[in-house]
């Protein structure tokens, strides 16, 4: 008994003197090794038999604990590791394929693979696979029109993607971000068609409201570009500012912005306004940086 | 035969096989813990978490009491004693197979309800932008209830040729990971991926196809996580292969056990 008693006290302790250094070992292991070996997708789906969902769901739980572990460390370290990116964006394809609908994955794929690695194709092309099963979901078409308008620059692909998103949320917010992609990526007449059918549709007197203004907005700045086209045509020069068409007898009468901004001419002959189409908008034309209120 | 189900389903109780799956179901109390820390589908992670618990305890219960019971009987000598009586060893089998599958049924009911619970609490404090479609939780959890009955059907199937467990127990594991593959592999050598496999293996394949139980159709996970429509004619179809398949199984293995030397 005696003995029996003194060898569970020894293994106790000797459990008590490896266990910090055993947790330590496994806790600095690198990312390959943390990770573990993960088989091909093909693989995965034989194994998981019919837990493909919480296969899928541990992959997207173990890149997110080694970010989260990661960002902790580099925060307390002088010299920061930089997260295996790529290895994390394989993983989440890999979960993404077991479970096409885990929101989970495309959420945190597309928030490093745009800011972080700028991916921005990568990331969008996961987040349309991604459209393709969660038909419910406003939240992917939004990221991806995100992504097409800020990083990529791509307004006629954001205007689709924020119609899509308007569709599903049925939020105002996104239906007029897409008509302002629709109208910067030159497509004015576009814009103007499918926000007067949301205004038409619209019962909320506010929302209704909002649509008038930013529809009346872009048929002013419509009004501009067949002037200037006119202008173009007749004279055989670009116009310098759209005052010099409002002169010359184009543009009668002036056009006004509803948001309480001043339109102007690009040097590359775009219409733009100073309010940006919002309110609040209005900055000085000098300082504009042309990021994404022009149109040709 | 109606005695020996509720001898079967006495008999597991007693050897305390309940008990032990309440101390596994200890592991839903952590599920919303876990499922915390999900940034964007909580819920669905819950959902996720519990139902492959269920079907986990589900497949452990399938593979040891489909893969022992008969075992045991004529280990114990029992099936001398029993059939002894004005019973033929079909009720006998049928009886045995009646009670582990009501057994299962009952497992699968009571892990349902604490699922239920997890799920409504983690929803409650995490609300879902999905609707979370109650109806088809029972049905995955019944269908899921259905794939391992079918499962004890095959361990019993075994368990009527064989003189020890170890070809039910390792048997019904191996079938419940290949019926598990079957409907990809049989995708996958008939779509033009597979053009260089040769003709001979294409059609052993899909000769096994047909003959190893489809477990695929039963798993409606997708369909409860997500709130998606499910379809009634698949579910129509998968209800009548189980019917068909078991009534096949248990055919064939009454069959055997009716002719199997006792000694």
């Amino acid at each position: 008994m005696v003995k029996t008693v003194f060898a569970t006290l020894a293994c106790l302790v000797l459990y008590g003197i490896l266990i910090v250094p055993f947790t330590e070992y496994l806790h600095n292991r690198p990312f390959d090794e943390k990770m573990g070996y993960i088989p091909s997708v093909t693989a995965l789906r034989i194994v998981a038999a019919d837990h493909k969902e919480l296969v899928a769901a541990s992959l997207v739980s173990k890149v997110l604990m080694y970010f989260g572990g990661l960002s902790v460390k580099n925060e307390n370290d002088i010299l920061p590791i930089l997260p295996d990116y790529k290895r994390m964006s394989g993983i989440l394809h890999g979960a993404v394929k077991l479970d096409p609908y885990n929101m989970d994955a495309y959420y945190f794929a597309q928030s490093f693979l745009t800011w972080d690695v700028k991916q921005y194709k990568l990331a969008n092309d996961l987040l349309d696979y991604g459209m393709k099963y969660r038909t419910w979901d406003w939240m992917l078409p939004f990221f991806a029109g995100f992504n097409s308008a800020y990083f990529m620059k791509d307004y006629p692909k954001a205007a689709e993607y924020y119609k899509r998103a308007g569709e599903l949320s049925g939020s105002e917010l996104h239906f007029s971000l897409a008509g302002r992609y629709m109208q910067e990526s030159g497509q004015t007449e576009l814009a103007i068609s499918y926000l007067s059918a949301m205004e038409k549709g619209e019962r909320n007197p506010a929302v209704k409201k909002n649509y008038q203004i930013r529809l009346s907005a872009f048929k002013e700045a419509h009004r501009i570009e067949l002037a200037r086209d006119k202008y173009r045509q007749e004279r055989k020069a670009e116009p310098a500012t759209v005052e010099q068409l409002v002169r010359a007898g184009y543009l009668t009468p002036a056009p006004v912005d509803p948001y309480g901004g001043t339109f102007y001419l690009t040097p590359d002959g775009k219409v733009a306004t100073t309010s940006k189409f919002a309110f609040g908008g209005k900055k000085d034309n000098s300082q504009n940086d042309g990021e994404s209120h022009e149109r040709n | 035969m109606k005695t020996i189900v509720a001898i079967t389903l006495k008999g597991i109780f007693r050897d305390k096989v309940f008990q032990g799956i309440m101390v596994t179901a200890l592991m839903f109390l952590f599920i919303p813990i876990f499922a915390s820390l999900s940034m964007r589908q909580v819920t669905e992670l819950t959902i996720t978490l519990s139902l492959s618990l269920i079907s986990f305890i589900l497949l452990l219960l399938s593979v040891f009491l489909g893969g022992t019971s008969l075992w045991k009987d004529i280990e114990r000598r029992y099936t001398f004693s029993v059939l002894g009586l004005p019973l033929s060893r079909r009720s006998y089998l049928l009886g045995r197979f009646g009670g582990t599958a009501l057994f299962v049924i009952i497992a699968a009911s009571v892990l349902g309800i604490a699922a239920f619970c997890v799920v409504a609490y983690s929803s409650s404090i995490y609300p879902s932008d999905r609707p979370i479609v109650w109806g088809s939780m029972i049905l995955c959890i019944l269908f899921d209830a259905l794939k391992y009955i079918l499962l004890i059907a095959f361990a019993f199937l075994l368990s009527t040729v064989s003189t020890s467990f170890f070809l039910p127990v390792f048997g019904t594991i191996a079938m419940f990971v290949t019926g598990g593959v079957t409907q990809q592999v049989y995708e996958y050598i008939h779509s033009p991926a597979s053009k260089t496999l040769s003709p001979f293996l294409k059609q052993t394949a899909t000769a096994l196809y047909y003959i190893i139980p489809n477990f695929g159709a039963f798993d409606l996970k997708l369909y409860a996580i997500y709130g998606l429509p499910l379809p009634a004619n698949g579910l129509l179809m998968t209800s009548a292969y189980f019917v068909v398949y078991v009534g096949l199984l248990l055919s064939v293995s009454s069959s055997i056990f009716t002719r199997r030397e006792m000694r």
